[in-house]
């Protein structure tokens, strides 16, 4: 039963894949009419990678690795494959993405419904589960960069759904931008690995960079490589990662997607595309292990990340904005995790995140509509486990604590606090402006919402086995959190911290950094490209000038040589033709003169050429 | 020794001979000019007699040195010798230069043609003079007695041809009378 | 003092032969140019004797030759004359400058 659904995992790749092209090109032929075939094939191809993975995962022995691969490419001894790697890591982040991808299509049905153009949306949320499941099951890191670019351009396409409307097609262009420098750095990591793996190792297959192989790797080229090459290959795989995950200098990119739709941000935020950078992260942990300053590195970042963005999240009045930092601020610490090597409360961290944050955007009010009264419960709900008051936040919190310093634990703590208080105060910026309604949500809404609140709990139980609850700090500083928002906002949902709030609203300007700093520089930088190109390369004045001296000098050379040669042999002639008149004169002793001279030229010359013939003879015969 | 190879007697005839061919055409006068061909005809055949050919020598002191100076003599009777020539120009002096040039370099080039590195001597003379006369008949009435033949007839032809022009230009000329 | 050779001849006549040219086209008198033909016919003489004499011992044809030529050569001076002769009644003249009109 186990092996039949491993050996089917393909299709939870290539069943989206199928979906997206019988939607896309299928409306040629006029498919996206029925919008219930629609809706069942993409729920259909969620539900069966929910099934497939979870009875794969809940089956699977923790150390079986389950690969097939088969060429792809040959470059002589050159070799990139394609094929499936299924472990446990892969089987649960897919497990994670098809769910929540499975009930955000569930609430988009609903979301949706007067859109027009629908089904393009559906279209590309299943182009966006197979680069996810094909990136997640994906056998060597070559072909993870191929999933990794389609994720991009999937996120794009998302994003800028709405591409008349300008903010979202400039959103998803800067979005789409940014992650190019994450794209760059990973495709250079990898031809850097693969062309030192090909020069140096002793078995040329390892070039093929496959997931299995990753230690070999690893260890082979921080035992060969006397350069710095490991570490620049590291230093970039890294940066992809962070780029991905929207971490300390490149988190801008995430507040620009909240102009995406709430189904869209749900998934966005949640499971898929910043999962990403962890999920990298984790695969490349062998890299990361044998230098420990990589390590360190993920810890410092993580935690300026969750800092600076729980800090920025406190001043947001755009909720989706807030839980956009809020979203980079538990990234951070997920990567904090992993850079304590804690992998297990990461990964733990990571899905309750995943439920959590979608469950939070998928309960957001839309635009100019009044909030639903079970919308706000349940927002409130998941926010306080969201900050490790109740739920799986509680527990996940605890077992990133464990074993850790009191500096880390204070740290911990205090974000802990800044998480509720922002989480309650996008509530009531929220309720502010918004208001509430006693009006039942849609049914389909609600069952997804519901959903996943029991999702959550679930997971709760799942954890509760294992949870301990002695680590208590987290909870308290949490609670206080909630109590202190409460009160500072409950009478005026606007009120300013006098200096922080201008630093946390603009997110402590790092975007405005970016574009005074970067895109500045760049726009000087082109207007000095072309102020070179306009003053030096395309002023051809020295050329000109180049071109009129040597014009000159040749009119001289023509003027006064050669026109002068020709003058000379003109007037030469003419003198000629002149004594040539004067012996016409009807003159016959001039004939004869004429004729005289004639002749002894000519036996001159044959004279001159005897001789010369005769020396030429005689110096031939030696 | 022979005359032929003699110095005492070739160099004093070809320095008079080339002397009095300048002095022909140096002259001024048409007489002096006419005498000194006598003498260079003259001298032209004592070298031929000395060159062994006595028959040539004859014919050349009878006609060009006697008859032929007679009738060019005679011709000279007809113009009017008391108008002088004023016809010198500066402007011939360059074409002299240029012709005398040239005649320099004619003589050299022959000169280099004739030069023994050339030209092969084989030199032999056995033959006297009684035997070249000899020769000279038996060839002249035997081997060349159609170019003889040919040679007396252009020369009546000559005299034939001169007369009838005469008498024509002369028809000619009374005629342009006539019709003035 | 040195043999003379069939050079000395050749060279001779040679001289005479340019002197002859060079008085045709220098001098303005008819006669005199009629006298410089003569030259030149001469020298031609001269050479024809100086070959026939050094080269041919069996055959003299030089000799012949030289014959032909001084028959050819007095045609010559007679044709020359007899237009002197009608050129002078025309023209009044002895130069031969005036008789470009020929």
């Amino acid at each position: 039963m186990l092996e039949l659904f491993l050996e089917n995992i393909y299709l939870t790749i290539l069943l989206p894949f199928w979906i997206f092209l019988i939607l896309m090109i299928g409306r040629f032929f006029s498919v996206y009419l029925n919008k219930k075939l629609i809706y069942f094939l993409t729920l259909f191809s969620s539900a069966f990678g929910v099934l497939l993975s979870s009875v794969a995962l809940f089956n699977l022995p923790s150390d079986k690795i389950l690969e097939t691969s088969m060429p792809f490419m040959k470059i002589n001894d050159f070799i990139i494959n394609c094929g499936l790697h299924v472990d446990k890591i892969s089987l649960i982040f897919a497990l994670v993405l098809f769910l929540v991808s499975f009930l955000v299509q569930l609430f988009s049905i609903s979301y949706m419904k007067n859109e027009k153009k629908s089904y393009r949306f559906f279209a590309f949320l299943n182009f966006f589960n197979f680069s996810m499941a094909g990136l997640f099951f994906s056998e060597n890191l070559f072909q993870t960069y191929f999933f990794w670019e389609i994720a991009g351009l999937t996120s794009y396409l998302l994003i800028g759904f709405d591409y008349l409307k300008k903010e979202k097609s400039t959103a998803s262009k800067k979005v789409f931008i940014i992650n190019r420098i994450g794209d760059t750095a990973f495709i250079g990591a990898l031809i850097l690995c693969s062309y030192f793996i090909y020069a140096y190792a002793p078995n040329k297959n390892l070039a093929t960079l496959s997931l299995v192989d990753l230690n070999t790797i690893s260890t082979i080229l921080y035992a060969y490589a006397s350069s710095p090459i490991y570490e620049i290959i590291c230093v970039m795989f890294m940066i992809s990662a962070l780029v991905k995950s929207a971490q300390f200098p490149f988190y801008t990119w995430l507040q620009d997607a909240m102009e995406a739709k709430l189904p869209v941000s749900a998934l966005l935020h949640s499971a898929t595309l910043v999962a990403l950078g962890v999920y990298l992260t984790v695969r490349l942990l062998p890299f990361y292990t044998l230098e420990p300053v990589f390590l360190k590195l993920f810890v410092i970042i993580g935690i300026i990340t969750a800092f600076i963005c729980s800090l920025s999240a406190c001043a947001q009045n755009h909720p989706k904005k807030a839980l956009a930092y809020s979203t980079s601020a538990q990234l951070g610490l997920i990567f904090f995790a992993i850079g304590v090597l804690n992998i297990k409360a990461g990964l733990v961290l990571f899905i309750a995140h995943a439920f959590i944050k979608s469950l939070l955007f998928i309960t957001l009010p839309r635009e100019n509509e009044k909030w639903n009264y079970f919308n706000f419960i349940v927002f409130l709900i998941s926010g306080l486990s969201l900050s490790g008051v109740i739920f799986s936040g509680l527990i996940a919190k605890e077992m990133l604590i464990f074993n850790l310093g009191n500096l880390d634990t204070i740290l911990l703590s205090l974000l802990s606090f800044l998480c509720s208080f922002y989480l309650v105060r996008t509530a009531l910026v929220v309720y502010a402006t918004q208001g509430l309604k006693k009006e039942r949500p849609n049914s389909i809404e609600m069952f997804s919402v519901l959903f996943l609140l029991i999702l959550n709990i679930i997971f709760y139980i799942y954890l509760h086995k294992t949870a301990q609850y002695k680590i208590t700090e987290p909870f308290w500083s949490a609670l206080f959190g909630w109590i202190f928002a409460y009160v500072l906002y409950i009478k005026n949902a606007f009120y300013k911290v006098p200096v922080l709030y201008q630093l946390s609203q603009n997110g402590f300007y790092l975007d405005d950094f970016y574009t005074k700093s970067c895109s500045n520089f760049y726009l000087k930088f082109t207007d000095f490209c072309s102020f070179i190109e306009q003053t030096y390369l395309s002023n051809y004045s020295f050329i000109e000038k180049t071109i009129r001296f040597g014009i000159t000098i040749f009119a001289f050379i023509e003027n006064k040589v050669m026109n002068g040669v020709i003058r000379l042999i003109e007037k030469s002639f003419k003198r000629i033709s002149l004594l040539d008149l004067k012996a016409q004169n009807s003159s016959i002793q001039a004939y004869n003169a004429y004729a005289f001279i004639i002749i002894s030229l000519i036996l001159l010359c044959v004279i001159i050429a005897y001789i010369i013939i005769f020396f030429l003879i005689g110096g031939l015969n030696g | 020794m022979n005359g032929i190879f003699n110095p005492i007697v070739f160099y004093p005839s070809a320095v008079l001979m080339i002397l009095f061919a300048v002095l022909a055409i140096k002259f001024k006068n048409i007489f002096y000019s006419l005498l000194s061909a006598i003498v260079v005809f003259f001298l032209a055949g004592f070298l031929f007699y000395v060159l062994g050919a006595e028959y040539n020598a004859v014919i050349q002191i009878a006609i060009y040195g006697v008859a032929v100076p007679v009738i060019l003599g005679l011709a000279v009777m007809f113009t009017d010798l008391k108008k002088e020539d004023k016809t010198t120009s500066n402007k011939n002096s360059f074409y002299k230069i240029l012709l005398l040039i040239f005649s320099i370099i004619f003589v050299f080039s022959l000169l280099f043609v004739i030069s023994p590195y050339t030209f092969d001597y084989n030199f032999s003379n056995s033959v006297n003079s009684y035997d070249v006369i000899s020769i000279f008949g038996e060839k002249l009435f035997k081997k060349y007695v159609l170019a003889f033949e040919f040679v007396s007839i252009l020369l009546t032809m000559i005299i034939v041809g001169l007369i009838l022009i005469k008498k024509d230009s002369k028809d000619f000329e009374s005629e342009e009378l006539c019709k003035k | 003092m040195q043999e003379i050779t069939m050079l000395h001849y050749l060279f001779i006549s040679m001289i005479l032969f340019v002197i002859g040219i060079l008085g045709i086209i220098f001098s303005k008198h008819v006669i005199k140019v009629l006298i410089s033909i003569e030259f030149i016919l001469t020298a031609v003489n001269l050479n024809f004797i100086t070959f026939a004499t050094f080269l041919d011992n069996a055959n003299f044809e030089g000799y012949i030759l030289s014959l032909f030529y001084v028959a050819i050569g007095a045609v010559e001076l007679a044709v020359a004359l007899y237009i002197f002769y009608l050129m002078y009644d025309k023209k009044k003249s002895e130069n031969l400058d005036k008789y470009g009109d020929l």
